[in-house]
């Protein structure tokens, strides 16, 4: 029988290799993708006794702002705290224990820059590793933002003051740096960090898109609206890029009314008026941004050729992340391919049709055109530094493409110049030199919503270059009514406050 | 058996001078069985530093009255069995008081200010478990004592074969015929509950059935290991021959739809297929068992609901319409070893609590989640080293029943945890079964500790040395009887 034995020996070392091989492949290979499984409950207790590192707006001029802190409130329990909580929140996210994303409950730069926050990223390592020995606390790295604390504490008193929901971005043009990103309605993240679930769970419920005004939803990367005029950037940047229209000063076809081939509806101007003499240089129908003009000139130019320009300028790109995804905007695109219908293009080349965009898209336009037509990629976080103050992650700016050459944004630098500064222009009156000494060029853009609000869309693009500190600024506020009325004057007060002039 | 080294001594040598006894080896196994409880009493400061920062209440009493038994089980064997394979006590020893440690570990959770179920003072166990665990400690030892008193030779079992193996099917019938309220804990039919006093008699049976295995294949094997029909290399066994195990087969099927105790049913069938094995030397036997194991699987996944269930889970144990339900146990268990991970989170600092009825079945991935791959593969080798010494056992030993006998003892151990082990880990359908000395409850404690008396009086039978012939001046030579 020992024959037997000797076999059933090697049959049970069989079993225990089986066992030993899987507990090794649970408790090395399995490790990771188990601790992303929704509501798994110790990853979400860790998440408590861990002391996050801060979130700090560390952008633009002046002082820095903590703007999340983890603080201690019973042995080794930690909580995290928000001490400008509405302003940032579209920003900070928040970090609760609760919800239903993996990991649980973490929103906005909480989530995105998880891994630096709760101490867990690789490049930590040595620092948790010396923390094992030590006995001491597991400790988060602080996230530097690129956020300018007065251009965003501006931002969102300007949005709320108006009280429409509304989205808000300000970019360095020079690096992508994002210097303010703003929404309305906002909430209090504060809410959302309580450790006892019911409450959280009452607070949710109060936030919840269901419930009406969605006031999670970050509305400058994650709203879509339409552009309305602002599009005419895109248009008047195609036309003298592909030699269509030569220079500001050369003129276009502007009638009255104007009836694209195919279709029975009819393109007017603002209050049916007349766009100078019918063949006004294309920088005088910029400035008074008319419709017939720039809708003839994109049936012209065609679908294709407006399409390629807008996927230049970042339309129609899935893939951006500041590090939060940024929804996608779009134009000169139904179901899934390139508008050809000459009619449809021509409402497209001002912003109609089915163009949307993010408020983040309409100061990426801006920012182009500061930046002598190089586009650089937007980004949130600057610096990343572990406990010991050691950075182990500096941004590094990267151009996104050259939508234009430096002519062209010459050109359209000079057409945005006279929709502030020309007596004539839609936004002399909200932030021509009357108003403020500060050299503000932009694009209004007044863009039917078929939303429940009586008004328009209040749309406003626009940048200031020249004194050292450039900023290009996007606003979009839900029934604005005319750009220039609402959406600019929001622009104006953040670059005063950026600047520090009036 | 040539591997004994002890037994060469034995060798007469020319008569000349009486050979020296060979060493017993009770030295080693005390030193063994000090560093045994060395780590036992670290693992139990241990859970008092993790949980509020200093040393237990009841280490004293715990570790003094732990390392009492374990002395008591030394003294016994020294005693009673001199021979016995001197790894056997220290392993179970280690084992069981690491066992007594996590229990103590997870009573503790949510009590005197300790973390217990998220932000509530909530614990799954009573506030003496770890104490009961001590005391059926105990009473496992008792036993391990009276089987070595009673017991002075292994072959005396064999005499009572067939009453052996009626208690043992009794003790399995036993709760058949109670009602739910005196028989069923969680879905398993497989209890005798009397006034808050509840003990699995399969636990027991599983000895019992060992031992009338034993005696009948050892009476059967010739007959069992006659050559039918040749197919494909390998030599069936005669149809008539099938008797004995299609009986079994259909007497675990029973168990199994009456118990709805799949892993226990298992264990037995898988039991009784290998000593057949050992017995007769057929591997047929083996691939019919096979044959039989995947018809019974079949029916008992038609005719039991949760069998399906169990591979529902196995496959998707995260599958978000199950986990708050069947499928949370096994979930839970798998994040607390995934969050171990490598080196664990040291005793008593992780939440092993969170997985339901972890200190029963699932405590194994307890001590994945606060002691890490690093503890459970430590676990896996103590387990496997107990294995290897049953089976050295049964290769030691020359009388075939008790051959038979420590084989099939040595294979069950390994089984159990394989089942057990597993199933927590997501390697095979969970089952329940007991994880041998670890799991909380007295009857599996207490028939694991009779399974390791058994062997060390096979070992100490094994390992005895030859009689020595009494020379008196070379003229006569008397034989010691056994």
């Amino acid at each position: 029988m020992n024959h037997a034995l000797r076999r059933l020996s090697l049959v049970c070392l069989g079993m225990f290799v089986l066992l030993l091989v899987n507990v090794n492949f649970l408790q090395v290979f399995r490790v990771n993708s188990i601790a992303a499984e929704p509501g798994n409950i110790r990853i979400t207790v860790q998440q408590e006794k861990v002391q996050r590192g801060e979130i700090i707006a560390a952008g633009g001029p002046g002082s820095q702002q903590v703007i999340a802190v983890s603080r201690q409130i019973s042995g080794g329990i930690y909580q995290r705290y928000y001490p400008a909580s509405y302003t940032y929140a579209p920003i900070t996210g928040y970090d609760s224990v609760f919800g239903t994303t993996t990991p649980a409950g973490l929103a906005g730069i909480e989530k995105y820059e998880n891994a630096y926050l709760a101490g867990t990223a690789p490049s930590l390592a040595i620092h948790n590793l010396r923390g094992l020995f030590t006995g001491k606390s597991k400790q988060g790295a602080s996230v530097y933002l690129t956020i300018s604390p007065k251009a965003q504490a501006a931002a969102y008193q300007a949005l709320k003051a108006f009280g429409h929901p509304a989205g808000v971005i300000a970019l360095d043009p020079r690096t992508g740096a994002i210097l303010a990103m703003a929404s309305y309605p906002s909430f209090d993240p504060n809410k959302l960090t309580v450790l006892n679930s019911a409450t959280f769970d009452k607070a949710f419920a109060g936030y919840h898109p269901n419930s009406g005004s969605s006031p999670l939803i970050n509305r400058a990367i994650n709203d879509l609206f339409p552009p309305g005029s602002t599009f005419k950037i895109v248009t008047s940047s195609t036309a003298f890029s592909n030699n269509v229209v030569n220079n500001p000063n050369s003129t276009i076809p502007a009638p009255q009314f104007y009836r694209p081939p195919g279709t029975t509806h009819v393109l007017t101007n603002d209050y049916n008026s007349p766009c100078g003499n019918g063949n006004p240089p294309i920088i005088f129908a910029f400035t008074l941004s008319c419709n017939t003009a720039f809708g003839k000139l994109g049936a012209r130019l065609g679908g294709p050729a407006l399409h390629g320009f807008a996927d230049r300028f970042g339309f129609n790109n899935p893939g951006l992340g500041v590090p939060m995804p940024v929804t996608p905007s779009s134009a000169l695109v139904q179901n899934g391919s390139v508008v050809t219908d000459p009619a449809y293009t021509a409402y497209s080349a001002i912003g109609q049709f089915n163009d949307l965009v993010t408020p983040l898209q309409e100061a990426m336009l801006a920012a182009t055109v500061a930046n002598g037509g190089t586009l650089m990629k937007p980004y949130l976080v600057q610096q990343i530094r572990a406990p010991d103050q050691t950075p182990v992650y500096n941004a590094s700016p990267t151009a996104m493409g050259h939508p234009i050459t430096p002519q062209v944004a010459s050109y359209l630098s000079q057409m945005m110049e006279s929709v502030t500064h020309d007596p004539n222009g839609t936004a002399y009156g909200a932030v021509g030199p009357q108003v403020t000494s500060i050299d503000v060029r932009g694009k209004t853009g007044t863009a039917q919503n078929g939303s429940g609000f009586s008004l328009d869309d209040s749309v406003f693009t626009c940048f200031v270059t020249g004194n050292g500190q450039p900023i290009a600024v996007g606003v979009i506020v839900k029934g604005g009514g005319f750009g220039a009325a609402i959406a600019a004057p929001i622009a104006l007060q953040i670059i005063r406050a950026y600047l520090g002039r009036q | 058996m040539a591997a004994v080294p002890s037994a060469a001594g034995a060798t007469p040598r020319n008569g000349l001078s009486p050979a020296p006894l060979p060493a017993g080896r009770r030295g080693s196994e005390l030193a063994m069985l000090c560093f045994a409880l060395a780590i036992v009493a670290l693992a139990f400061a241990s859970v008092g530093f993790g949980l509020n920062g200093h040393l237990p209440a009841g280490l004293v009493l715990y570790v003094g009255g732990f390392a009492a038994l374990m002395i008591g089980a030394h003294l016994t064997v020294r005693w009673l069995a001199p021979w016995a394979d001197p790894l056997l006590v220290p392993l179970a020893a280690v084992l069981n008081g690491l066992g007594i440690v996590m229990i103590y570990r997870l009573q503790e959770a949510g009590r005197h200010g300790n973390a217990g179920a998220f932000g509530l003072p909530v614990s799954t166990l009573t506030a003496h478990s770890a104490v009961y665990q001590l005391v059926w400690t105990a009473v496992g030892i008792a036993a391990f004592i009276a089987v070595l008193v009673v017991f002075r030779e292994p072959r005396i079992l064999q005499r009572y074969t067939y009453t052996i193996g009626l208690v043992g099917l009794l003790l399995l019938a036993f709760p058949i015929v109670l009602p739910a309220s005196h028989s069923e804990v969680n879905g398993a039919k497989e209890w005798i509950i009397f006034g808050g006093f509840s003990i699995q008699p399969g636990e027991f049976a599983k000895i019992a059935l060992a031992v009338f295995f034993a005696g009948y294949l050892v009476a059967k094997r010739d007959v069992l290991s006659l050559a039918g029909r040749r197919f494909l290399g390998i030599d069936l066994p005669r149809a008539r021959d099938l008797g004995p195990i299609l009986v079994v087969w259909g007497l675990n099927l029973l168990i199994l739809i009456a118990e709805q105790d799949i892993g226990a049913s298992g264990l037995f069938f898988g039991l009784f297929v290998v000593m057949l094995y050992i017995a007769t030397q057929r591997k047929s036997w083996l691939l019919i068992g096979v044959g039989l194991f995947a018809a019974a699987a079949l029916i008992a996944w038609v005719a039991i609901s949760h069998v399906a269930e169990r591979f529902t889970i196995w496959l998707d144990p995260f599958n978000p319409a199950t986990i708050h339900g069947i499928s949370e146990q096994l979930a839970y268990g798998l994040e607390g070893m995934a969050f171990g991970g490598l080196f664990g989170t040291g005793l008593g600092q992780g939440q092993p609590y969170w997985t339901p009825l972890v200190q029963s079945d699932f405590i194994f991935t307890g001590f994945g989640e606060e002691l890490g791959l690093v503890g459970v593969m430590a676990l896996l080798l103590i387990f496997g080293l107990l294995v290897q010494r049953g089976l050295r056992t049964a290769i030691a030993i020359k009388d075939p029943f008790s051959k038979l006998l420590a084989g099939g003892l040595a294979f069950s151990i390994a089984l159990q945890l394989f089942i057990i082990v597993g199933g927590v880990t997501q390697l095979i359908p969970l089952t329940g079964v007991t994880t041998p000395f670890l799991s909380q409850g007295g009857s599996s404690l207490v028939a694991s500790w009779m399974i390791i008396a058994i062997l060390i009086r096979i070992s100490d039978t094994a390992r005895r040395p030859a009689p020595q012939s009494i020379q008196d001046e070379g003229l006569t030579q008397v034989v010691r009887a056994l």
